[in-house]
């Protein structure tokens, strides 16, 4: 199977990845919501400077010997920010695709499913060193820029979500679907809350928890020592005797973010890295069709 | 208190202790390194369970260290230090060590039999030898060969100890001990040592006569004496025991009833009340009884039971068993006399019944109870029986019978068959004596009378009988008051008797003129009585008194050859055991008590069975004329010999006054105050189980 995971990760592209997943949601959609888009006339706006030029309304300019520009239900259309955790925690693997590779997958299918129904789409690469945004764009071409930016994407530094949502408040200033691809691991217990807070601004938040089976089952015997992905923390522990223990802790984190997600009216979507990725969206979209 | 261990070599093994520690540091340092995004989780998990997780490793390391600390010290056999060890600073000594395997070694202590601790206190003691000491094993059993010469085999000592095996016989230990004495003798090592391993109780030694000494080129030497009181200085050892089974008949009771007569002897400073003693035939009780037994006291107890039929029975009395089971049971083979057939050829019939010549006979024999089937036949029509198929002939009153008739009654008695004869008016003696002569114990000389019957002052002038035989077996059954029966019988008239040589003859009874009443001979096999009177009221009013029943039925049997069956023999183990076989037998064998064919041995043209080492019931098979059958007349019992019973123990200064002042005497096998119960090593090995499973418990969670 092409989705699987495993056979996924031998594809070395984004691109690749990207269609793949693409083609085994298109084909698993059996009736696509998304119409096309429209070109009715759907209101004025006085012209500004880096308007279509070609959209002024010369019958109101007629009339009221002011620019304005006529603008199209169309240009209503979704605008969507794919934001990706990239710290060193997200290129952890255990088996196949790190956390990273899924997140660059699913965030690429999204970005090629909404360029192709017309809308608009930006990037947001979230890493300590500074984020990587990619404005919002519905041109075709828009969609390499992304997948470009995408290629190749390494996990450094450490998480920093509250940072991150003070971005996406800044460039998603009007309503906007914002995707969060990250793993949560955040030092700052509020830094989930503080994303959610762009819910109070009417956008569209869907949170993609992505971990690793490793992370969720815990499945280690052998004595181990643990080292962290992002400083220079380190334990020695025999898993089998702490294995109740951390399941226990994984599952309240997990319960929490969804918890936390779903009385923010947010969607919520656990995505394991050893799960087929079309499967994800295919959920992830159900649920979303469900809740229109 | 210091420890000494049997398997000193298996210590090395506790260097395994240090083995969790070791895979403690070693799986520290193996910790394989693991970036891992989650790493606050497990930093969580680790501080959550940080404390239970520190205990629990404690618990492991604990349960794992102590375990394979415990499994070799216990593999080593740890037991506390003795200060007794036998090792001394006076160089090398030629040791022998003697155990004592008599029947009282069978005593259970604690479990065990003293002669199993006496075997581990004599490996123990060979163990403890030094290297320099040779060292011989000597064994008491009288059929034992002559010790070997002290050696360095220590192997062999070994095997040899293991080998020795539990007696039901007594022993002489102060003879065996001298047997030990010139076994150490052929050592050139002038310093002697015996470790003898006992019970010490007295029964098995003689102090009375000179304690050992040995022969050496610096003159006698007493040898040092070592005692390993298998005992554990035990005050007493108390034990309840049968000392003796008297099996005799109670025709009192009834006919073939038996009273078996128990003689308890309580060994011990406690009475026993309500012991149960069972009557066992075959493995069937068949009586049982309860007893009291005073302290250090003896109690008869009696049981009686009736047998069904004649035969040979075996069986046992019991008591309830104690520490010493072999003597709390005696065993007893009884020959219950067969039935009698007899025929009474009558001299005298007459048409009314009370006045034939055996009407009182015929009905005394025929009685409920009687061992005896009489058959009646008138002396002229006597020619159709053949007297061979009679265990008793009884002519009463008989005038003569064809030739051929008379020959034939005196082949039969000349192979076994009983003859009862009475005389009457009928009888002359001359043609009697010519006729009968051979066979009657002494000839008929006259008939005298003492008074007429039925004249006046009869009773007071007829004849008594005086001078009875009461210890004859047929006579011994009147004794007190029931004696009056017989001596108050009247005689009007008898036979006088010629003189005849002495010898075979007995005179069971005599009148008060010393004519005898009752005489008894011997015709080849079988046996005669003559009584000179009549055995109708003719002659003698002995047939209405009370003795004439019981006393005519015991004739019978006596003639018969079933009375002096009734005498059980008392074999002790050990005994050689004589044996008649019947005519005809051949390939005699007897089961033991354990199912062991032994075969008799002819010793000295007698035929015994010498391998009676074991109590019980000895059972015979064997082929008569060809046909294999069990021979049940050869069946016998063999029961132990009481004096192992007492268990009274010498006290160590009569046996250091008797062995010397180098006596020595060590208990350390169940010694009550030093050693354990159980042994040190079979607890370190139930403790190391439970270690096993609380360190499998703590490994699971």
């Amino acid at each position: 199977m092409l989705l699987d995971p495993k056979a996924l990760a031998k594809l070395s592209t984004v691109k690749l990845r990207a269609r793949a997943v693409v083609e085994g949601v298109l084909s698993g959609l059996h009736k696509s919501p998304h119409q096309g888009q429209s070109v009715e006339f759907a209101e004025h706006k006085e012209y500004a400077p880096g308007d279509e030029i070609r959209h002024i309304d010369w019958k109101a300019y007629g009339k009221f010997d002011k620019y304005y520009v006529k603008r199209y239900e169309h240009e209503t259309n979704l605008r969507a920010f794919i934001a990706i955790d990239a710290s060193a925690s997200m290129s952890y693997r255990s088996n196949g695709l790190s956390k990273l590779d899924v997140a660059c997958a699913l965030g690429a299918a999204l970005a090629y499913l909404l360029v192709r129904q017309q809308d608009a789409v930006g990037l947001l690469v979230l890493r300590a060193d500074g984020a990587r945004y990619i404005p919002p764009r519905a041109a075709a071409g828009h969609l390499q820029t992304i997948i470009e930016a995408l290629e190749g994407l390494e996990g450094k530094g450490t998480t920093r979500l509250a940072a991150a949502a003070d971005l996406l408040s800044e460039k998603a200033r009007r309503r906007a679907a914002v995707f969060l691809f990250s793993d949560l691991f955040d030092e700052d217990p509020h830094a989930l809350k503080r994303l959610l807070q762009l819910r109070l601004r009417k956008n569209d938040l869907s949170v993609f928890h992505v971990l690793d089976r490793a992370e969720i089952e815990f499945p280690f015997e052998d004595n181990t020592l643990f080292l962290s992905m992002e400083d220079d923390r380190s334990q020695q522990a025999n898993p089998r005797e702490i294995r109740d223990s951390y399941l226990e802790e994984m599952k309240a984190f997990i319960d929490g973010a969804r918890e936390r997600c779903n009385e923010q009216d947010s969607d919520y979507e656990l995505v394991r890295t050893d799960e087929p990725l079309d499967k994800v969206l295919l959920r992830y979209l159900a649920r979303r069709e469900r809740g229109r | 208190m210091g420890f000494e261990f049997a398997n000193p070599a298996f210590l090395w093994g506790t260097m395994l202790a240090a083995l969790p520690l070791v895979i403690h540091l070693f799986n520290r340092r193996r910790a394989r390194p693991h970036p891992f995004a989650a790493i606050d989780f497990v930093l969580r998990s680790r501080r959550r369970t940080a404390r239970r997780l520190r205990l629990k490793r404690l618990l492991l390391f604990l349960a794992r260290t102590l375990l394979l600390l415990a499994v070799p010290i216990a593999l080593a056999r740890p037991q506390p230090k003795r200060a007794d060890a036998l090792a001394t600073p006076q160089g090398p000594a030629a040791t022998a060590i003697v155990v004592d395997t008599s029947l009282s070694m069978s005593y259970q202590r604690d479990g065990r039999a003293l002669l199993d601790r006496a075997k581990e206190m004599a490996q123990k003691a060979l163990a403890d030898l030094a290297p320099e000491d040779p060292v011989t094993v000597v064994t008491c059993e009288p059929a034992a060969p002559p010790p070997k010469a002290p050696g360095f085999d220590r192997a062999e000592a070994r095997r040899a100890i293991d080998a020795v095996a539990q007696t039901f016989m007594p022993q002489d230990l102060t003879a065996c001990l001298v047997r030990a004495a010139r076994a150490l003798g052929e050592s050139t090592i002038p310093a002697k040592r015996i470790l003898l391993a006992t019970d010490l109780t007295a029964a098995s030694f003689r102090l009375d006569v000179p304690a050992p000494t040995i022969q050496t080129s610096q003159g006698e030497v007493k040898p040092e004496v070592v005692l390993l009181d298998a005992g554990g200085g035990a005050s007493e050892l108390p034990n309840v025991a049968i000392t003796h089974l008297r099996v005799e008949p109670a025709p009192a009771v009834a006919y073939r009833a038996y009273q078996f007569s128990l003689t308890i002897s309580n060994y011990s400073g406690e009475p026993k009340e309500d012991l149960a003693a069972t009557l066992k035939v075959g493995d069937h009780v068949v009586a049982k009884g309860f007893v009291d037994v005073p302290a250090r006291g003896t109690t008869v107890k009696t049981l009686t039971y009736r047998f069904p039929a004649g035969g040979v029975y075996s069986g046992a009395v019991e008591l309830g068993g104690d520490a010493l089971a072999a003597d709390d049971a005696r065993f007893f083979t009884v020959r219950v006399p067969r039935d009698v057939s007899a025929l009474i050829i009558n001299g005298s019939p007459h048409t009314v019944r009370f006045l034939d010549e055996s009407f009182f006979v015929q009905s005394a024999l025929d009685a409920p109870g009687s061992p005896v089937r009489p058959k009646l036949r008138d002396a002229d029509a006597v020619g159709e029986e053949r007297f061979a198929d009679y265990d008793l002939v009884l002519l009463l009153n008989v005038r003569e019978l064809p030739g051929a008739k008379v020959r034939e009654l005196a082949e039969a008695v000349a192979n076994g068959a009983g003859l009862f004869v009475s005389l009457g008016e009928k009888v002359d003696p001359d043609l009697f004596n010519q006729a009968f002569g051979a066979l009657l114990p002494r000839q008929l000389h006259l008939v005298k009378t003492a008074v007429e019957p039925r004249s006046e002052g009869a009773q007071e002038k007829a004849a008594r009988l005086v001078q009875v035989d009461f210890e004859h077996p047929a006579l011994s059954v009147f004794g007190g008051e029931a004696r009056e029966g017989l001596l108050s019988a009247r005689t009007y008239r008898y036979f006088l008797l010629s003189p005849g040589a002495a010898g075979q003859v007995s005179q069971l009874a005599t009148y008060d003129d010393g004519a005898p009443a009752l005489i008894e001979g011997r015709h080849g096999k079988g046996r005669v009585i003559l009584y000179t009177s009549t055995v109708d009221r003719e002659w003698s009013d002995w047939p209405i008194r009370t003795s004439f029943l019981p006393l005519l039925q015991r004739l019978a049997g006596w003639l018969a050859g079933t009375l002096d069956e009734r005498a059980v023999e008392q074999v002790r183990v050990g005994e050689p055991k004589p044996l008649s076989p019947p005519e005809g037998a051949e390939g005699i064998r007897f089961k033991s008590p354990e199912g062991a064919e032994i075969a008799p041995e002819n010793a000295d043209g007698a035929v015994v069975l010498a391998q009676t080492e074991l109590p019980g019931v000895y059972r015979a098979d064997g082929r008569i004329k060809g046909v294999a059958t069990r021979v049940e007349e050869l069946d016998f019992s063999v029961n132990v010999d009481p004096v192992e019973s007492n268990l009274a123990r010498l006290d160590e200064r009569e046996l250091k006054a008797y062995f010397g002042e180098k006596t020595r005497t060590t208990k350390v096998a169940g010694s009550e105050e030093a050693a354990p119960e159980v042994p040190l090593w079979s607890m370190l090995l139930a403790a190391a189980v439970g270690l096993f499973f609380v360190e499998g418990l703590l490994a699971r969670k």
